[in-house]
């Protein structure tokens, strides 16, 4: 069974596509980075799953049941655009409202759990127009947390954050999925940190869903290259191409793709008066990935 | 981890318990509740102490009421506005309330609370039962506030206290009957305009200050309509309970007030189904 199971779901607004016929599968238990630039339909295909927006067709399954229905419904949590608090309201009277809202039967026991998962248990008391953007982020959260929900859509829950804040925010939702075996729904703009906790990505471009990919999947594809600094850039250059396939001069480096043996780098270079001052070997990160995905899909928009 | 998925749908009941649990908490939690049951203690007060006071050149002016009890209900049914006097009652609750219900749902919205709800409710009636329902409750506090406004301040310039109280009573109920129907009139104003915070709060303010109502009137006293057919509105139901109302008064504010609640709540989860919520 899938958390999320999405078949040709569209959503117009004034006659232009948002989501356009869009698929989407997401499985239990994973952590799902959904990518694409501004405007691609991240929001508006999260805002659809939550019934914030209606449709103008396709189908939408959540753990195989509709998505209106009301038992699957109680048990999503989400976090798009905002909080989603009263601001005049303490962090406490915010979550007591949604403990209310949900029916809880321990109300000050479930605060409790959500504020210690989202590290704010000191916070409680605090109003939320007072607090900063990585707390107000955080609360968020442990308002999607509340009543124990099967799924969570957090819609760009890191953007805004410092450092230490994206950390502590990676470690929560992490700690979501072991711990409490929730299924995530996460879309971000800041790629290196997805890669850090998506077992599962959705590339999504103007509304269209243009791959679906398991970390694993990712890792496989993703390719290695030898980064090496010389100081006749281009003579180097020369001497790597009769040799390998795709060299490229990148950010004052000289990228060998494909290959794992550095070695052979270094000694070809040696043996041709080219001694690197520098060798790196290197992975393609999942923004590297994406943006020669981008690349390659504006490629063959233009030749279509 | 792996956990076994239960999703067992909850009962009609324990939905609307959990809206109006939250309502209920944010209305009695926030200070907007407050406010507004202390203008509608304070303007009822107000309009009966100024209408005795001296103006500059010594005089008194004309007292508008005659009567404590017509600072609450009208002496007799006013379909028709001439004065100030004809609809400053209790009749003002509902502009108040008209405000308050627009200021109450238009947070809603504002802070993105809404979200929440719609996600975890996906009935929407839920969302205008429990917002009609709390909003009314809200402006029958609103009535018994003006009542003792009213009343205090009467007492306090001398105005006569003779009634029939048993009429009274029926008017002053059905008042408070009548903020059912108002309050769903002004849920399903919010719901159409809910983008649109102002214009939220000017139809509601529209509507509840009789500057629609005016123009109506104005109709109907060049078309000589029935009182019958007046009765079938908001409007009309709620000038109709006054000092001479009898119990027939208070049958045609419970109906009409449902029947209206009813007609409001369907149309406003109307649209909220068709429509993008937020």
């Amino acid at each position: 069974m899938n958390a999320i199971e999405i078949r040709n779901l569209s959503k117009s607004f004034r006659g232009m596509y948002a989501v356009d016929h869009l698929n989407m599968t997401v499985p239990v238990g994973a952590i799902y980075g959904f990518i694409g630039e501004n405007g691609s339909g991240k929001s508006t295909t999260e805002k659809l799953i939550c019934g914030h927006l209606v449709p103008d067709e396709g189908e939408i399954k959540l753990f195989g049941r509709d998505y209106t229905d009301p038992g699957v419904r109680v048990r999503v949590g989400a976090l798009i655009e905002n909080a989603g608090c009263f601001p005049g309201s303490s962090v406490y009277q915010n979550l007591r409202m949604q403990t209310i809202n949900l029916g809880l039967e321990n109300p000050d026991e479930e605060i409790r759990r959500v504020l210690e998962i989202v590290r704010m248990e000191d916070n409680a008391h605090l109003k939320f127009k007072s607090c900063s953007l990585g707390m107000k982020q955080r609360i968020g959260i442990a308002m999607a947390l509340l009543g124990d929900p099967a799924l969570l859509i957090l819609d760009e829950p890191i953007n805004g954050l410092d450092t230490d804040g994206m950390r502590i925010m990676r470690e929560i939702l992490v700690d979501i999925t072991q711990k409490y075996g929730c299924t995530v729904l996460i879309s971000s703009h800041i790629l290196g940190e997805l890669e850090k906790i998506a077992t599962h990505y959705g590339i999504i471009r103007q509304g269209k869903m243009i791959m679906e990919l398991s970390a694993a999947e990712m890792d496989s594809r993703a390719q290695v290259f030898v980064s090496l600094k010389v100081r006749d850039m281009q003579g180097a250059k020369a001497v790597l191409k009769a040799n390998f396939d795709t060299i490229k001069e990148e950010e004052g480096y000289l990228r060998v793709y494909d290959v794992d043996d550095t070695a052979a780098n270094v000694e070809l270079l040696m043996k041709n008066g080219h001694a690197p001052s520098e060798i790196k070997k290197n992975k393609i990160g999942l923004e590297e990935y994406y943006i020669e995905l981008m690349s390659q899909t504006e490629t063959e928009k233009e030749e279509k | 981890m792996t956990r076994e998925l239960n999703f067992e749908s909850p009962s009609f009941a324990k939905r609307i318990k959990g809206m109006l649990g939250v309502d209920f908490y944010r209305l009695f939690h926030t200070p907007l509740f407050y406010i507004f049951l202390a203008i509608s203690a304070i303007i009822p007060a107000m309009v009966s102490a100024m209408t005795m006071m001296p103006d500059q050149s010594g005089n008194t002016m004309e007292p508008l009421y005659s009567n404590v009890w017509q600072i609450i209900a009208a002496s007799e049914p006013l379909y028709v506005i001439k004065g100030i006097a004809d609809y400053a009652n209790m009749n003002m609750v509902f502009i108040f309330g008209g405000i308050m219900v627009s200021i109450f749902i238009g947070h809603d919205y504002k802070s993105g609370y809404v979200k929440q709800l719609f996600t975890t409710h996906a009935k929407k009636q839920d969302y205008m039962m429990s917002k009609s329902l709390v909003c009314a409750f809200a402006m029958a506090c609103m009535c018994i506030t003006y009542l003792i406004g009213g009343t205090v301040g009467g007492l306090l310039v001398g105005y006569d206290t003779a009634v029939n109280v048993a009429s009274l009573i029926i008017a002053i109920l059905g008042k408070m009957i009548m903020s059912l129907g108002w309050a769903s009139l002004y849920t399903f104003l919010n719901i159409i305009f809910r983008r649109y915070f102002g214009i939220s709060i000017a139809s509601s303010f529209f509507f509840g200050t009789g500057i629609l109502i005016i123009g109506a009137a104005a109709i109907v006293e060049n078309l000589s309509i029935p009182t019958w057919f007046l009765n079938i509105f908001l409007y009309g139901s709620s000038v109709n309970a006054c000092l001479v109302s009898d119990i027939w008064s208070l049958v045609i504010c419970i109906a009409v007030s449902i029947a209206w609640a009813v007609i409001y709540n369907l149309l406003g989860t109307r649209i909220l189904y068709k429509s993008d919520v937020y």
